[in-house]
C-alpha cells in the first residue's frame, strides 16, 4: 500500500499489482525514488478528478522516468475512489501523473484500441482517506503559471511512501 | 450569460462526448442564463417514449439546469427532429422553430440548425421535405418502437452510403440561401451548426457587415459559443477534459 501525506491529511492506495503490473510497479518506483514528495495536486475539477504527482509548489515540472504502456484494457473501470494514470492525446504515454476519480467517469474506460477509445488505465483505489479526497475535490481553484483549475492554496504531497500492509 | 451549442450527436457508444457535455455543464451552470441547443444533440432519437440510459441520464442532467433557473431551448437537428413535447415537459426545456429570431448580446440574431441552408443537396432537402411532413411524423410515431428502431437504422445507413458519394461543396450551405435568410429575418447576425464547419464569416449584407456563426461539433473538441452585453458574440473552441499531462 502507498501512504500520501498531504497538507490536508492522509490518503492511503492500494494498487492492483495483478491487473496493471507494469503501472503498479511504476508508481511504486517513483514513491520509493522520491519523486512525488513535495509534490502538487495541481489540477481539481470537482465532479470529475484530482491529478497531481508532476509539479512542484512552484508549478515546475519534474523531469521523469520513460513512459509506461498504457494498462487501461485490464477490466479496471474509473469509478469513485479509483486511481489511474494521466497521459498525453498518445495513449502511451503516462509517465509519472496520476489522478484520482472523485466521480464515475465511465467516458474514461478503455472502450477500444485507438486513439479515442484507449482510456485512462486504473491502477489502484483509496482505500483509506476518503474524506482528505473530498477536501481537496472541494478545494477552491484559480489559473496559475498557464493552468487551469490549480488550487488557490496548495495541496502538497508532503511525503509518499510504501507501506506493508498488516497481516491481519 | 448565454450559451450555444450544437452536434454533439451523443450516442451510447461515445461516453467520451457525454463526458464532455457533463463537464462543460459544470463549467457554465454558475453564469449561465439561457442555453440553446441548435440541434443533432442526440444521434438519433425515434420518438420521446425510447428512453434510453443515455437518454434518460441526459434528460436528468438539463432538468436540474432548469431547476436552477437556466432556460433551455431546443431545436431540432436532422437527427434529432422527433423530439416532442415528452422532452419539453421531463427537462423543462422549449423547443425552438428552425429559423428563429432570439436577442443575443443585445441584437436580433437568427438562429438555424443549418440543414435547410444546404439548398445544393437537393435529394436530402426532399427527403427533409418529407420526414418532416405533420402526417409522415403522425403516421410514424405511432408504429411499434422496434419497427422504428429498425427504420432509423435503415436510414442511418442509407444517409452515410450518399454522404460518401457527395462532394463537400453540396454539404456546406449555400450563399445565396444565408443571404436570403438573414435579410428575410433582418437580422445582422446568423448563428447554426450542423456543417460540422465552425468558422465566423464576415459577410455584407445591404453594404452593411454581417456575420454567419457556425458551431462546431463535438466530435473531438468542444465547440461553444457565448453571447453576453460584455463581450459581446465569441465563438470557443476547448480539448474534451481528460486527465492529460503536457
Amino acid at each position: 500500500m502507498i501512504l500520501l501525506k498531504t497538507n490536508y491529511g492522509e490518503i492511503t492506495l492500494e494498487l492492483d499489482y495483478e491487473k496493471a503490473p507494469e503501472t503498479a510497479k511504476n508508481f511504486e518506483q517513483y514513491v520509493r525514488e522520491g519523486f512525488y514528495d513535495g509534490v502538487v495536486f495541481h489540477r481539481v475539477i470537482d465532479n470529475f478528478m484530482i491529478q497531481g504527482g508532476g509539479f512542484d509548489v512552484d508549478m515546475q515540472q519534474k523531469p521523469t522516468r520513460e513512459t509506461i504502456k498504457n494498462e487501461a484494457n485490464n477490466g479496471l473501470t474509473n469509478d469513485t475512489g479509483t486511481v489511474a494514470m494521466a497521459r498525453t492525446m498518445d495513449p502511451h504515454s503516462a509517465s509519472a501523473q496520476f489522478f484520482i476519480n472523485v466521480s464515475d467517469n465511465n467516458f474514461l474506460n478503455h472502450t477500444s484500441e485507438t486513439t479515442e477509445g484507449w482510456g485512462y488505465a486504473v491502477f489502484g483505489k483509496v482505500v483509506a482517506g476518503s474524506d482528505v479526497v473530498n477536501k481537496i475535490k472541494g478545494a477552491k481553484t484559480t489559473t496559475k503559471a498557464g493552468h487551469q483549475d490549480v488550487p488557490v492554496d496548495e495541496v502538497i504531497i508532503e511525503s509518499a511512501s510504501v507501506v506493508e500492509a498488516d497481516s491481519e | 450569460m448565454d450559451y450555444l451549442i450544437s452536434d454533439l450527436h451523443l450516442e451510447e457508444n461515445r461516453p467520451d462526448i457525454t463526458g464532455a457535455f457533463f463537464s462543460f455543464l459544470d463549467q457554465i451552470e454558475s453564469q449561465a442564463s439561457r442555453l440553446y441547443i441548435l440541434g443533432d444533440f442526440f444521434e438519433s432519437w425515434i420518438g420521446d417514449d425510447e428512453n434510453t440510459p443515455l437518454q434518460q441520464e441526459v434528460k436528468a442532467r438539463l432538468t436540474q439546469l432548469s431547476e436552477r433557473g437556466i432556460q433551455l431551448y431546443f431545436m431540432h437537428g436532422n437527427r434529432d427532429f422527433l423530439v416532442s413535447e415528452g422532452f419539453e415537459q421531463e427537462t423543462g426545456a422549449k423547443i425552438l422553430p428552425d429559423p428563429s429570431v432570439v436577442e443575443l448580446a443585445g441584437q436580433k440574431v437568427l438562429l438555424m440548425h443549418g440543414d435547410s441552408l444546404c439548398t445544393k443537396d437537393t435529394s436530402y432537402m426532399k427527403f427533409r421535405a418529407m420526414i418532416r411532413n405533420p402526417a409522415f411524423l403522425k403516421t410514424f410515431l405511432a408504429r411499434p418502437i422496434e419497427d422504428r428502431i429498425t427504420t432509423a437504422r435503415q436510414l442511418r445507413e442509407m444517409s452515410q452510403a450518399n454522404n460518401s458519394e457527395k462532394s463537400m461543396e453540396i454539404m456546406d450551405v449555400t450563399p445565396e440561401e444565408v443571404s436570403k435568410e438573414m435579410l428575410a429575418h433582418d437580422v445582422k447576425v446568423m448563428i447554426h451548426g450542423h456543417t460540422h464547419r465552425p468558422m465566423i464569416h464576415k459577410l455584407v449584407l445591404n453594404n452593411e457587415p454581417a456575420q454567419r456563426i457556425v458551431l462546431g461539433d463535438w466530435d473531438q473538441k468542444i465547440w461553444f459559443i457565448t453571447a453576453s452585453e460584455n463581450s459581446g458574440i465569441q465563438l470557443h473552441e476547448q480539448p474534451f477534459p481528460a486527465p492529460t499531462t503536457s
